[in-house]
């Protein structure tokens, strides 16, 4: 740990290490995360409005749909998409470069395997997490809108009115926060997975398996305290 | 691709229906499944029926209307979350093990061997595991509901000290237990795409391990791209018209 942070302070991170893994981490989970993100925003507005109409507040529908998305969801799913796109291939890379034994020939040629596979990919993620986090949240929103308006033939300004009252400002920043504390959970437990992963294809497979479900877990159980923390009036 | 997929779907779907069945293979690898994705499943579905159930008490005590919060609650989890998040977790559990199990023998060359000593591979390594999803992901998702239910109403009653009665009478006012049979009828078809799409990218793994790597991270990626859109579709069919 302190030769990590220790190798860290002596060679920095190349910035272009960063941008290259912010590149694999962030575009190459784009499109799976708008495509998530777009029909968990389909679902959302469907479900808001069957349970809302018997108790006849279908107006409320861009309430619950802001709500719910820039508060939990949109965090969560860009989380465990993050988690078994780029998550799932930091592991298996790392995982196969600890196979074919080019982690003891970092060590050997004296570079800290640490500082030099994971800080790249832990600044990358930090940088991407809350983008693609934001990008979550308006896709979702306009899915939702589209499906309010088109599908159930809400009116659409009250459906921007609502959901403009239902969030704050405040709440894009904690979505923020909770992206980057996302991003360091999922960057670290992947390269764990993949550090110590195995002998063989199956090592390389259970590192990729166990790095994506223990990152999804640990996220979702971690953004209930943040939740209660942000939300549930501990803070003025 | 699409086309070798759905060869792929229906060759599996032909040879699993035509005799010999290998019961007990699908039974070992259903316990299996079973058990390596119950702690996933409940350590997820639980921590977000807690986060339903803080964010929506904040909302319904704004309008004073707390008495109507598991009623939500129920709907969210039974209908979507729990399904949902407990079919994430198998893709991501059972799926992806199931891709790096089928990914290994193909580079070990033990499913060449199988073929050699005149037994099926698919019908005896894929099609017990392609079932075993379809029929463990049906009973995580009860024991998610479970989980999300007893998660919501923790928070509300340990934690923010609602009462516990008005929680369990208003349980089921907006759901019926058939909610819970689209859940499972859902959950079905959700790990029956898991299964396919494992075993598909699994079954044909190319280039050592690195390729057990990129089969394991495609399974999971594909297979909830997959039935989250079908969730849409099947969500709209259920309750979008049921509403109108």
């Amino acid at each position: 740990m302190w030769d990590f942070f220790g190798a860290l302070r002596r060679h920095g991170v190349p910035a272009s290490r960063i941008v290259a893994e912010a590149y694999a981490i962030g575009i190459r989970s784009l499109p799976i995360l708008l495509v998530i993100s777009g029909f968990v925003g389909t679902n959302l507005a469907l479900q808001g409005y069957n349970a809302f109409k018997p108790l006849g507040g279908q107006r409320l529908v861009g309430m619950f749909v802001a709500l719910a998305g820039v508060r939990e969801l949109a965090p969560t799913i860009a989380a465990a998409m993050v988690a078994a796109k780029a998550g799932t291939e930091m592991a298996s890379q790392i995982a196969v470069m600890r196979l074919r034994e080019q982690i003891d020939a970092l060590e050997v040629m004296a570079v800290n395997p640490l500082a030099w596979l994971v800080a790249p990919r832990l600044f990358a993620i930090l940088l991407v997490m809350p983008a693609l986090t934001i990008i979550a949240i308006f896709t979702m929103t306009s899915s939702a809108y589209a499906v309010a308006v088109f599908q159930l033939g809400l009116n659409g300004q009250t459906f921007l009115a609502f959901a403009a009252d239902g969030v704050e400002q405040i709440d894009f920043f904690y979505g923020v926060v909770k992206a980057l504390l996302f991003g360091v959970i999922i960057c670290t437990v992947s390269c764990w997975y993949g550090f110590r992963a195995g002998k063989g294809p199956e090592g390389v497979g259970q590192a990729t398996n166990g790095a994506v479900v223990t990152a999804a877990v640990v996220c979702v159980c971690l953004n209930y305290f943040v939740s209660e923390l942000l939300y549930g009036g501990s803070l003025p | 691709m699409l086309g070798r997929f759905s060869t792929f779907a229906g060759t599996v779907a032909w040879r699993g229906l035509r005799r010999p069945w290998f019961f007990s293979e699908v039974l070992a690898h259903m316990w299996v499944t079973s058990v390596r994705c119950l702690l996933p499943v409940v350590a997820v579905t639980l921590p977000f029926g807690m986060v339903i159930s803080l964010q929506g008490l904040e909302i319904f005590r704004l309008f004073g209307a707390e008495r109507l919060l598991s009623s939500l609650v129920s709907v969210a989890v039974l209908r979507e979350l729990s399904p949902m998040l407990a079919s994430v977790l198998v893709a991501a559990q059972g799926g992806s093990s199931v891709a790096a199990e089928l990914g290994a023998m193909r580079i070990k060359e033990e499913l060449d061997a199988t073929e050699i000593m005149a037994v099926d591979s698919i019908k005896y390594h894929v099609v017990p595991r392609v079932l075993a999803l379809t029929l463990a992901c049906p009973l995580l998702n009860v024991a998610g509901s479970v989980a999300g239910l007893t998660g919501a109403w923790f928070t509300a009653v340990v934690l923010k000290g609602e009462s516990s009665g008005v929680f369990l009478a208003g349980l089921w006012d907006l759901t019926a237990p058939i909610d819970v049979g689209a859940g499972v009828l859902k959950t079905i078809i959700f790990g029956a795409v898991i299964g396919l799409v494992a075993a598909w990218h699994g079954f044909h793994v190319k280039g050592g391990a690195a390729g057990v790597g990129r089969a394991v991270n495609d399974t999971v990626v594909h297979s909830v791209l997959v039935f989250i859109v079908f969730n849409y579709f099947i969500t709209s069919a259920l309750f979008g018209a049921a509403s109108t």
